[in-house]
């Protein structure tokens, strides 16, 4: 090409860019976003949900007080301030004014008191209320303020406040003595999207809310579809039939991010994925002693189980809740080394371990894959493994949630997801006050002191100390064991190259608010 | 005729009572604690309690079995456990979609069982017979699963002549009816050809054929419609199963049917969804083998019902 041609050509290229971006400014808009997720959401009621993806959608409907932001942090929402008593037995939330439902009704200290007594009335059904019920009272003090008054000092409070158990749907659709009262399946709130459509087992369909007080999205409909088959969700990404998909097959990970027209998003979790230990088993006196439980720690090869396994979907746990908690600290490391682990077992007299362990099958990614290559790790230091056995998932509960005389394996897989990104939440695997049936400790774990620490954190107001007070709890625990502290699970998140600015909040979310065309 | 109808219905009844009783202690046998499993991990036992007690599963065996007889006397077949909606809306948003997908892939499949087996049995023997042979062992033997994913790949995403999943579109019926067709068609064919072949040994044929008739009527009206019993038998087994049994290809495209319904309740310990839902495969089958039965008379003058 001669130069006269190719300076032509530079000049013409040089000056489209310049005219292209430049106009409007903003992120382009679009019509619709179709995401592609696993399950079928069970009930649109924030109340009576439990499952962190069917939350996920509502919330893009319902808002909160405060919300989680894309680091993990809580922020303001529909409130704008807050402040406790010295006692920490009352809260007061300042709330945005001039904000209305989407049916009109406006949002207020009425319709917070409304909502907040309807999650906490008696025949009301709310799975995740959790702490919420040390609330004894909601107080709508003016229309812009609120008071929550607190049998005993609730401090992950604000976390908790964010989940969508917590959000606030028009008060006239949630009228005490109406059906709605105790299920609403079609929420009204103040949020960037109304629903617009659900048909069971297909799809959910929102359309934004040109009333929003707040910024407003960039599409004008997210479909929500339900594709339960993994392999399906990645062939809709690949045919551009779904813009965003959720928990792609984790083996063609390492093909999509080579992929340029897609684009992989191993968004950080809070899910600690760990082998729980029988604890208090007598008829296994060497699993009592902690050093055999850390010996057993350093011969799992988390490293090599994540990269071959896991496809990278995964980071080795350095304390024992993930990073993206409040209250975490690092602890430390069980670094893979199978001659210390053998060592470790000679030493304490247990060179003859036989243990029965078990796994869910699909709970969690690769769950049985990685069992099964930890078995041999365990095999390789001399332990006798019967298992990994594995069972459907409601079946596995019912074998692993008992009280320790009905205990019937040693170690058993399970992951462990707080929802408000607290380590309070995370904690209480370790708290001897939650074994089963009270709770989900299926560890047994019992350490008075560990107890004393976290009783203090939990209703503790100042949030120094409760951060202090949960390191030195977690430092107890890595050294104790009760865990084979395996890793903290990614949330993989793929989308089409034609889509920009899809995030991720660290608690198993989606971001798609202010998703646009690329 | 009309006595017949009667006597068969009334026939059902017991039958399906025994099928009630058989899915209602079937359910409960599964390990698992349906509560909790609803409930969630992170609930708290007060909040397990309740759900036990709003699904009745506090109350002792033999009174949930009697409630449970008493709603479905008032045709009630209750709330599911897992949504808090009827049991008949869960089953009824889905139904018309497994319907249709079992009509079109049952469509397919007769149109191209019947041909294919007439085919085989008038060419026996030859390589047209051993292709159509091989072909239904081939759709009778291929995993659905494997069968359906590389169909997606192929005219999903190679070639973008369909959509990959759901059932949004006109043409999204296209994939999962062939995929779920294949596996009757193999049978239909097979079927078809040996009926045939028995019926186009007999000595009426050969006087049709001696007496000059021509080859379609040969075919169609002699032997076809005596040969059509036993294959109708099998499309009529083939319709229910595909009613309930098309829990794979409902799975592999995202289609929204009762199939998926069924084995998520089971995961989710969902009993009265799971107790309706057999209950309404139970019934099907037995209106189903009605039909058939009523079909032979039909085709075949020599049965007689009274």
């Amino acid at each position: 090409m001669s130069t006269k041609l190719l300076v032509m050509v530079t000049a013409v290229v040089l000056l489209s860019a310049c005219g292209g971006g430049g106009t409007t400014g903003g992120p382009k808009q679009g019509d619709k976003l179709t995401v592609a997720i696993g399950i079928d959401p069970d009930t649109l009621d924030t109340m009576r949900q439990t499952t962190t993806t069917v939350q996920n959608i509502v919330q893009m409907v319902v808002e909160t007080l405060v919300r989680v932001d894309t680091d993990g942090k809580v922020q303001p929402l529909l409130a704008t301030s807050w402040q406790t008593s010295s006692d920490g037995l009352s809260w007061t939330f300042t709330l945005r004014s001039g904000i209305k439902f989407t049916d009109g009704e406006p949002f207020n200290a009425a319709a917070v008191k409304a909502n907040l007594d309807r999650v906490l009335a008696p025949g009301n059904t709310c799975p995740l209320c959790g702490p919420f019920r040390s609330v004894s009272s909601i107080d709508a003090v003016d229309d812009t303020h609120v008071k929550l008054n607190m049998k005993k000092p609730v401090a992950p409070l604000l976390g908790l406040l964010t989940e969508v158990t917590f959000g606030f749907l028009a008060p006239n659709t949630i009228a005490q003595g109406t059906d709605t009262f105790k299920d609403q399946e079609k929420p009204i709130g103040t949020g960037p999207y109304v629903l617009t459509e659900r048909v069971k087992g297909d799809h959910v369909t929102l359309s934004r809310n040109d009333q929003y007080w707040g910024s407003k999205p960039n599409y004008k409909t997210q479909v929500f579809k339900i594709v339960p088959e993994a392999a399906t969700r990645e062939a809709l990404v690949r045919a551009g039939q779904a813009d965003v998909i959720l928990l792609p097959p984790v083996s063609d990970i390492p093909a999509m991010q080579k992929d340029s027209t897609l684009k992989v998003i191993l968004a950080p979790g809070d899910r600690t994925i760990f082998l729980g230990f029988n604890t208090q088993d007598p008829s296994q006196p060497l699993l009592q002693k902690p050093e055999v439980r850390q010996a057993l720690n350093y011969a799992v090869n988390k490293d090599q189980i994540i990269k071959s396994i896991l496809f990278g979907a995964a980071t080795p746990m350095d304390a024992p809740m993930a990073p993206t908690l409040f209250g975490y600290c690092k602890v430390g490391s069980y670094a893979y080394d199978p001659n210390k682990a053998k060592q470790m077992l000679t030493a304490a007299g247990a060179s003859n371990l036989s243990i029965k362990f078990v796994s869910p099958t699909g709970r969690y990614i690769q769950d049985f894959q990685a069992a099964q290559a930890i078995a041999n790790d365990l095999s390789a230091v001399g332990v006798k493994v019967d298992g990994p056995r594995t069972m459907d998932w409601p079946t596995y509960l019912g074998t692993i949630n008992v009280p320790p005389a009905r205990a019937s394996v040693d170690l058993h897989l399970l992951g462990w997801a707080p929802g408000y990104l607290d380590a309070s939440q995370a904690m209480v695997q370790f708290q001897s006050s939650s074994w089963p049936p009270a709770g989900l400790a299926t560890s047994y774990y019992k350490n008075p002191e560990v107890d004393s620490i976290l009783a203090k954190a939990n209703s503790e107001s100042d949030q120094a100390a409760r951060q202090a007070d949960y390191c030195s709890a977690s430092k107890l625990v890595w050294s104790d064991a009760p865990w084979i502290f395996l890793w903290v699970q990614r949330f993989p998140i793929v989308t089409t190259a034609k889509v920009a600015n899809v995030q991720s909040i660290p608690n198993e979310s989606f971001y798609t608010m202010y998703a646009s065309p690329a | 005729m009309i006595t017949y109808v009667a006597r068969r219905v009334l026939a059902g009844v017991p039958t399906l009572w025994g099928v009630a009783t058989v899915v209602f202690f079937m359910a409960r046998l599964l390990p698992g604690d349906p509560a909790r499993v609803i409930a969630g991990v992170l609930a708290s036992p007060e909040d397990v309690e309740r759900i036990r007690k709003q699904m009745g599963l506090d109350q002792p065996l033999w009174v949930q079995y009697l409630d449970f007889m008493g709603s479905l006397l008032h045709l009630d077949l209750g709330t599911s456990a897992h949504t808090n909606a009827p049991v008949v809306e869960e089953i009824g948003s889905r139904l018309p979609y497994t319907i249709e997908l079992a009509l079109v892939a049952l469509a397919i499949a007769i149109t191209a069982g019947i041909l294919a087996g007439i085919v085989a049995a008038i060419r026996r023997n030859t390589w047209l017979d051993l292709v159509i042979s091989g072909l239904s062992v081939f759709g009778v033997s291929m995993p659905v699963y494997w069968l359906g994913l590389m169909m997606i790949i192929l005219f999903a995403i190679d070639l973008h002549l369909f959509p990959a999943a759901g059932a949004d579109e006109p043409a999204s019926i296209v994939m999962p009816a062939l995929t779920l067709a294949l596996f009757s068609v193999g049978l239909i064919a097979r079927m078809t050809r040996s009926s045939m072949l028995e019926v186009l040994g007999q000595d009426y044929v050969r006087t049709a054929r001696a007496k000059g008739a021509p080859f379609r009527v040969v075919v169609f009206r002699h032997a076809l419609r005596n040969a059509l019993l036993p294959i109708m038998t099998v499309i009529g087994l083939q319709f229910g199963a595909l009613l309930g049994g098309a829990v794979v290809t409902e799975t592999v495209f995202a289609w929204p049917g009762v199939g998926r319904l069924l084995v998520d309740s089971i995961f989710f310990r969902d009993y009265p969804v799971v107790q309706g839902l057999v209950l309404m495969f139970g019934t099907t089958f037995v209106v189903i083998n009605l039909l058939v039965d009523l079909t032979y008379a039909y085709v075949d003058p020599r049965i007689h019902y009274s």
